[in-house]
């Protein structure tokens, strides 16, 4: 009986919730008599929004980290001043700005916080009324949003300006966001669409995406704050976290696939259903190379989604940052751990010869003339670095080896089985995983599976 | 008439050979890079669109046609627009270049 009324209050539950989704917004008719003045509208409703939304991730690009080494734990960390080699810019050294003109003539608007959900002039981490006005709020909430009206241009007294569409049209078509949404600025995120992340979100390449869920549908918001996981390689959040059991429980597997359960206090969830991974596996942003357009782009070696097979480590959700390597710390004994997967990425980039820091980039030099050395003595000059040209002149080109989260990319039916891991040349390295032989030979040995794939195989057929 | 029914089997071969070749020839994905000089599409409803490519190597224009319901929408929504530059692979199915992917080169 108790358990009745459970899944009945849980059924209504989840009604009421999809009713609400699912519901028109209100406050069209107001829209449609008022037009839309950006975020004072939405506020009539939504009031003090606006503020709190200035203390989150998507505005700041930043947060204070606690579970990095080499971070000053009172300091805030993320796409605002990060250096390292997947974006050798930030939004400091990088701004938003028009660059010198190439070798055409030609120049154009280019900077990391290009995907700031602000106007520029109110930018990263800006905060008060004026900030407040200049939010976004449609780039993330409208479905019908024309998107030439969000490109940069220069005011009359010459500020960069991020333009926005705040037409009543779009106002109209505010909706919970979804996956195009996200996929706006998530999709091209590290030099071009696929770079970074190299996920596409959608029912060929994910379970959950076939299954008609968005993306708010796991990172599910609450004051605007986004819940996200611990890749290692995704310092800021905004101290909300997610995980498949959250959803799945620590014994999702049923039936036959029931002594997968036993698997799931050391294996991540992601080892088994996320196979593959895809996107950018290295970049050197010493050498830029000349486009058609006459502009100049990191040399990339780019990947499709699920073209790459990750590696699997021991992870403890803390994560081992230093100047050649930013990756998951974690053993078979410390009792945190579990194996994940990881999609490996190297990136080359100018480090100081004389302190051995790695160094940051200003891209607008390289993207006019290819000149890196220049993008290097422009970001020096801009973070107070003494002596800059010196510093630019005398970098010395290195490699750093980044661990990246595989947390999309999910899949049911073509999820890793026994024989996958277990058989004599899985895909685990079990002795780099710190098994002796002995253990390899036991773990390797079909009689760990055999019985069960048996069954499965009658099943099957 | 042996030597007469040996020729007709190489010749049938041969022709089998060539006939197979040729399919797989149009099947072929094509790659290239190129700058959007147009694209067409009939509305927010349309379910395809063309786009016509100069490419980049030969500087001819390709005519590509865009049936996946991401880069279409792309197009309504105007992320990609005329003057972008587009990486491109496509196969010919029936005389039209069909997109296999259509992406912007460009990023963040």
């Amino acid at each position: 009986m108790k358990q009745h009324v459970t899944i009945t209050s849980t059924l209504l539950a989840l009604l009421c919730a999809a009713s609400v989704w699912g519901a028109e917004h209100p406050g069209k008719s107001e829209i449609e008599k008022n037009g839309y003045k950006g975020p004072a509208t939405c506020e009539e409703c939504h009031p003090g929004t606006a503020k709190k939304f200035l203390g989150t991730v998507h505005w700041k690009h930043a947060s204070k980290v606690d579970n990095v080494s080499n971070l000053d734990p009172k300091k805030e960390y993320g796409m605002k001043n990060r250096i390292y080699t997947m974006c050798n810019g930030n939004d400091i050294v990088n701004n938003l700005k028009e660059i010198p003109k190439n070798a055409e003539g030609k120049s154009k608007f280019t900077g990391c916080n290009t995907c700031h959900p602000g106007n520029h002039i109110s930018d990263v981490g800006s905060t008060g009324t004026q900030a407040e006005n200049a939010i976004d709020c449609l780039v993330c909430h409208s479905t019908d949003y024309d998107f030439r009206q969000r490109v940069p241009f220069k005011n009359e007294q010459g500020q960069v300006v991020m333009g926005q569409d705040r037409s009543t049209k779009a106002a109209l078509a505010i909706a919970k966001p979804t996956v195009k949404n996200c996929m706006v600025c998530h999709e091209a995120a590290g030099g071009g669409v696929l770079v970074k992340r190299g996920f596409v979100f959608n029912k060929e390449t994910d379970v959950h995406a076939a299954k008609g869920m968005v993306c708010v549908d796991c990172h599910k918001a609450k004051n605007h704050k986004i819940p996200t996981g611990f890749d290692p390689n995704n310092w800021a959040n905004d101290g909300v976290r997610i995980a498949c059991a959250d959803c799945h429980g620590e014994k999702p597997h049923k039936g036959l696939a029931a002594a997968y359960n036993s698997h799931t206090a050391k294996i991540a969830c992601q080892t088994c259903h996320i196979p593959r991974t895809g996107g950018a596996v290295a970049k050197d942003f010493t050498v830029w190379e000349k486009g058609s357009d006459g502009f100049y782009e990191p040399t990339t070696l780019k990947k499709e989604a699920n073209e790459t097979i990750p590696v699997y480590a021991w992870y403890n959700k803390t994560v081992r940052n230093e100047l050649h390597f930013i990756g998951p710390n974690g053993s078979r004994k410390d009792g945190k751990s579990k194996i994940y997967p990881f999609k490996i990425f190297m990136g080359k980039a100018f480090y100081d010869k004389k302190t051995g820091q790695l160094l940051s980039m200003d891209f607008a030099p390289p993207m006019a003339t290819g000149n890196t050395r220049a993008g290097v003595e422009s970001a020096a000059r801009t973070l107070g670095i003494k002596d800059p040209a010196s510093v630019a002149k005398n970098a010395v080109p290195g490699w750093q080896t980044i661990y990246f989260g595989s947390d999309h990319l999910v899949t049911k039916d073509k999820a890793l089985n026994c024989i996958n891991c277990h058989g004599i040349n899985g895909v685990m390295n079990f002795k780099a995983l710190g098994y002796t032989d002995a253990e390899i030979k036991k773990l390797t040995n079909p009689e760990i599976y055999f019985k069960q794939l048996i069954e499965k195989q009658k099943e099957d057929w | 008439m042996k030597k007469a029914v040996s020729i007709v089997m190489v010749i049938t071969l041969m022709a089998l050979t060539i006939v197979s070749f040729s399919r797989v020839a149009s099947a072929e994905d094509i790659k290239m890079v190129g700058v959007i000089t147009k694209i067409e599409i009939a509305g927010k409803d349309a379910k395809t669109a063309t786009a016509t490519l100069k490419d980049n190597k030969s500087g001819k224009l390709v005519v590509i046609t865009v049936n996946d319901d991401l880069t279409l929408d792309k197009f309504k929504d105007h992320r990609i627009v005329e003057g972008d530059e587009i990486r491109c692979k496509y196969e010919t199915v029936d005389g039209k270049n069909v997109s296999k992917i259509f992406r912007k080169t460009a990023g963040c």
